[in-house]
């Protein structure tokens, strides 16, 4: 437990005590939804909150198929100085304008109230009859400071200039080395220049995230998405190249810029972390790897380190009665690869296995400390249907939908009105080749392009009631994380 | 074998886009084919356990009780015999024993038999969610005990071979299953519908001749327990006597729970035949009634017996199976 030190440990303790007393008689149920950025953690939780409160068809999810489950209401959450999670501006959004969520900004939160009836005679008759679900939005940006929280100012700096000079990244990041490598850290500590800096290597983290790299590992986050903080000492700083050893001297550049990478932990890493992932029962980590995909071998084995170093942070383990006043662990874990509806359903077995071979680390962490752990494709809202085509003889399996505006396919920009059908490639059967070394006279990653299709028209019955959005697995995925707590 | 990305213009003069059920144009290069909407397989309730019942503790404490005056009336009799006589009393002690030996014995081949039920229940449940699931792992379970069920039987090694070279390949759950089903239960399930066609012909021809309805009331009911017996051993059960009793109770439960689904079954023909038959003799009627009546007897024990339900192989049809009684009938 080198992420939190002991003060942080006994803070979070306190909280659970006060929030054990407080939930006496109402059972809740901290579920931490867990990504990237894009990774497409609002749409997930906003199709969870639609399909729970409209009745969505949910068939895998065991209270839905019995019947036991009464309803959900959208209930006061949890903190009052959070921003509510904008549920509703979210579901027009995609519903009437057809448009996905734009990536979050800030960070908000809800409480879902799941009112069911309870499967055994004893929940009955002595319990509520009620979850409180807590979830929490983010930016997905804001996750990769957790890494850093175990990280001191000279480890940050080595590792993100070994990374700016990975050959992929040195066309994007020239501007922002050749002017660190002009600068002496032992040199006065002058605002100015560390305004430059943190300017420069902003750009560079906005390049290597945006634009066709969909690199992952990008940290600090909140370079990317400074929020109200923008501007602020504890946000302007920037690597330097500092000497083999030796302390800061006083009054230098490097002490400068130490102390607030210090105060950045502190002030904005630590509490975040702290009120919102150090106390979660069940967990559900969302992967874009498609998106990767499209990225390369470079951009998979980037998400890969930042997966590894983020699921590092979070603490896993078989819950007791007893641990649960004290210390909450998540006892269980869904790791799910989002956008499923990219792909022929035919695919998404090897879609898990990529998953699967990314996140294998902390998959056996987390089995490892007793934590139940499941690998999914799903689709939290599905954009396209499937189709086959057949063309000379031979037959592809196709989806249906309509491309987001600006997409791109052989020199074909698509206009985000017309309807295609879309054969993406056929994933390999084993991972590990997507991982491994292209061979010399092998032809690069293009063998698979997954384009982004527009929210799905909402079908509206006779009576003009909106049926719910389709999705794919989320009942199972629900099923997972929630199915034992509505027993 | 690398094929490229590709994407079809929906609108493009050369490319047909079909919907669910509508015929492709002839002259398309390229035909897009909708995939029709699987709306979601009925899912089998989860049964709830009941742990305890009453009426079983009282049946479970009288039989206590009566377990104790029958000792206690041995123990009586063993000391009369040896005050009356010291070799009396020993013969009867030896006669218990033999009793006793017996009685383990037989209480051993019922328990298996009971055992062999639950767990073939037990299975086919099982089976059933994890087909319904699309569960890997509780597929992978399945098909393993599967395995196990039938581990000592010659005549589907070579079927147990291609179920263990499976193993490993990436294979949907349910998919596994009908893997397994097509291996294991094929030729088991071929078998079956041939016993019961065998009783079915059995049945009828012996009601067609027998002199007094005695006679054939006396048969049907031993023919359709051994036909009960037959398809359970066929299935890897040893059903005793008890075994046997609750074996026939879940076949007429299976048939009376199902019997509105055979009315779909090509049973209208099969009564409109039996008004033709008995227009030409009364007797003959009868006959095909009680053929019938054996034949769904007999798919509904097939349906308890079999360790997995049908998933992708067809449940046998009344129609076949009567179908298959013509064959050697007509002679």
């Amino acid at each position: 437990m080198s992420f939190t030190t002991l003060s942080d440990e006994a803070r979070i303790a306190l909280d659970n005590m006060a929030d054990f007393a407080w939930s006496l008689g109402s059972p809740s149920l901290r579920l931490g939804v867990t990504g990237l950025s894009r990774a497409g953690k609002t749409v997930f939780i906003t199709a969870l909150i639609h399909n729970l409160t409209h009745g969505g068809r949910l068939p895998m999810f065991e209270p839905w198929r019995a019947g036991r489950l009464l309803g959900a209401d959208i209930r006061p959450q949890l903190h009052p100085d959070v921003p509510t999670f904008d549920y509703r501006g979210h579901v027009r959004k995609l519903t009437d304008t057809r448009v996905w969520p734009e990536s979050t900004r800030q960070i908000s939160e809800l409480r879902l109230t799941i009112a069911y009836e309870s499967a055994t005679f004893l929940g009955r008759s002595l319990g509520r009859g009620k979850l409180d679900l807590d979830i929490v939005d983010y930016p997905g940006e804001w996750l990769l400071d957790l890494p850093l929280l175990s990280k001191d100012y000279r480890t940050f700096c080595r590792e993100t200039l070994e990374r700016a000079r990975e050959p992929r990244r040195t066309a994007i990041a020239a501007d922002w080395l050749t002017h660190t490598s002009g600068i002496d850290p032992l040199g006065p500590a002058d605002d100015e220049v560390a305004g430059r800096l943190h300017e420069l290597f902003s750009a560079y983290l906005g390049a290597a995230r945006g634009g066709s790299l969909a690199l992952s590992m990008v940290p600090p986050g909140r370079f990317l998405m400074p929020g109200d903080l923008a501007g602020s000492p504890a946000l302007t700083f920037s690597p330097l190249e500092l000497p083999e050893s030796g302390e800061a001297p006083r009054d230098s550049l490097w002490a400068l810029m130490e102390s607030r990478f210090e105060a950045y932990k502190d002030v904005v890493v630590r509490p975040f972390f702290r009120t919102h992932f150090a106390r979660l029962d069940r967990q559900v980590v969302l992967v874009d790897v498609l998106s990767a995909l499209n990225g390369g071998r470079e951009a998979l084995l980037d998400l890969e380190v930042a997966l590894g170093e983020i699921l590092a942070c979070f603490r896993p383990g078989h819950s007791s009665w007893l641990g649960q006043v004290l210390t909450r662990r998540i006892d269980r874990i869904l790791f799910a690869a989002t956008k499923a509806d990219h792909l022929h359903h035919v695919s998404h077995d090897r879609l898990e296995l990529v998953l699967r071979r990314l996140t294998d680390r902390a998959i056996a962490r987390a089995s490892f400390s007793g934590a139940e752990v499941d690998v999914k494709a799903l689709a939290a809202v599905r954009a396209t249907r499937e189709a086959t085509v057949r063309r000379n003889g031979e037959s592809l399996p196709c989806i249906l939908g309509v491309p987001q505006e600006g997409e791109l396919l052989d020199d074909h920009l698509y206009d985000g009105k017309e309807e295609i059908a879309l054969f993406p490639g056929d994933l390999p059967e084993n991972p590990q080749a997507l991982f491994k070394e292209p061979e010399a006279d092998e032809p690069a990653l293009d063998a698979l392009r997954f384009l982004r299709f527009r929210p799905p028209p909402v079908e509206v019955t006779a009576e003009g009631v909106s049926l719910s959005l389709p999705h794919i697995r989320l009942d199972r995925a629900l099923d997972f994380l929630l199915g034992d707590r509505l027993a | 074998m690398t094929r490229r990305p590709t994407a079809f213009d929906l609108t493009a003069d050369d490319v047909s886009h079909v919907r669910p059920g509508e015929a492709p144009q002839a002259d398309a290069a390229v035909i897009v084919e909708e995939a029709v909407e699987a709306d979601d397989l009925p899912v089998p309730p989860v049964p709830v356990r009941r742990r305890f019942s009453w009426s079983r503790l009282f049946f479970g404490a009288v039989g206590g009780i009566v377990s104790l005056s029958i000792g206690l009336w041995l123990d009586q009799l063993v000391r009369d015999l040896f005050a009356r006589e010291d070799w009396l009393g020993w013969l009867a002690i030896g006669l218990i024993a033999l009793a006793l030996v017996a009685v383990v014995a037989i209480a051993a081949r019922e328990i298996a038999g009971l055992i062999w039920l639950k767990r073939i229940d037990r299975m086919r449940r099982r089976a059933d969610l994890a087909a319904a699931r699309d569960d890997r792992p509780e597929a992978e379970a399945v098909v393993d005990d599967l395995v196990v069920l039938y581990a000592d039987r010659p005549d589907l090694a070579s079927g147990r071979r291609a179920t263990e070279a499976r193993v490993g390949d990436v294979i949907d759950g349910r998919d596994r299953l009908v893997l397994a089903e097509a291996d294991l239960l094929a030729p088991l399930d071929a078998a079956a519908r041939r016993l019961v066609s065998d009783a079915a012909a059995r049945v009828s021809v012996v009601t067609a001749v027998s002199p007094r309805a005695a006679v054939d009331v006396i048969f049907v009911v031993v023919a359709t327990l051994g036909l009960i017996r037959r398809l359970a051993a066929l299935y890897g059960g040893r059903p005793g006597f008890i075994g046997l009793a609750r074996l026939t109770r879940l076949v007429l439960t299976h048939l009376a729970v199902t019997g509105s689904i055979a009315v779909g079954d090509g049973l209208a023909q099969q009564l409109i035949g039996h008004g033709l038959a008995a227009k030409l003799s009364a007797r003959l009627g009868e006959g095909v009634i009680n053929g019938l009546l054996t034949a769904r007897v007999g798919v509904a024990a097939i349906d308890v017996c079999r360790p997995l339900p049908f998933l992708e192989r067809r449940r046998p049809q009344l129609s076949e199976i009567m179908a298959g009684i013509r064959a050697p009938g007509a002679k």
